[in-house]
């Protein structure tokens, strides 16, 4: 397989496993978060200020993961030089 | 106590936000070449905006003053349409991100490196947060 067509897999695999896993990940914490509030209202300024900080962390995999997708078709940092070899070849 | 620290985090994050994005955004344009220092702004802005939408997002959701329901009352659609509301939300920024950050990268506007280390201004301030946080608990056991 040409090797760009691989890098173009890669980074749709890679964004799609992120994307999957963080939405699950938040849902999760959500679920829980509302749970944990509607059994005790009390402790909702508790709750919501965990859930924000977990939240931002989850969030944040997903866009390193786009970001490393985006790298992968767009900004190959070997991309010069791998051309080259095939062109040489 | 306990709701001091959540404050406490909850603020010091804030405020080292924006403090780590001034201060990684002046280092990377007296340091760096423009095009990298460009990125760490730009993801540094993006990061920091997604952080403050999250925030608003969630305190909305979850203020009680504005929940319409109470725990006894609140059936699971009701918790469902949170879920709901915030997952959509999650998704509409995430998209909005992820064309700019497509813009950015394509466009070859920005350094990659640069770009993640101005996303990063967020989970740095979040694990000095936590530090902080861990710190204090330490030395106030040791005492």
């Amino acid at each position: 397989m040409d090797f760009f067509t691989a890098c173009v897999w890669a980074a749709g695999i890679a964004i799609g496993v992120a994307a999957f896993g963080c939405g699950i990940g938040q849902g999760m914490g959500l679920n829980g978060a509302v749970q944990g509030i509607a059994r005790n209202p009390e402790s909702s300024g508790k709750v919501t200020v965990t859930l924000l900080i977990g939240l931002a962390m989850i969030e944040s995999l997903c866009i390193y993961a786009l970001v490393v997708a985006l790298i992968l078709i767009y900004a190959h940092p070997q991309a010069a030089d791998i051309l080259k070899t095939i062109a040489g070849s | 106590m306990d709701m001091d620290i959540h404050r406490r985090m909850a603020s010091f994050v804030v405020k080292s936000n924006w403090f780590l994005f001034v201060v990684a955004t002046l280092l990377g344009f007296i340091n760096t070449p423009f095009k990298f220092a460009l990125g760490i702004l730009c993801g540094g802005i993006l990061v920091t905006l997604n952080f403050h939408l999250l925030r608003h997002t969630l305190y909305k959701a979850f203020d009680p003053s504005k929940m319409e329901f109470s725990s006894r009352n609140m059936t699971p659609w009701q918790g469902r349409s949170i879920l709901n509301a915030v997952l959509f939300k999650y998704y509409i920024r995430f998209a909005i991100s992820g064309i700019v950050i497509f813009a950015l990268i394509n466009k070859n506007i920005v350094e990659p490196m640069g770009l993640i280390i101005g996303l990063s201004v967020v989970v740095a301030s979040i694990m000095a947060a936590t530090a902080l946080e861990l710190t204090r608990l330490i030395f106030k056991e040791a005492v």
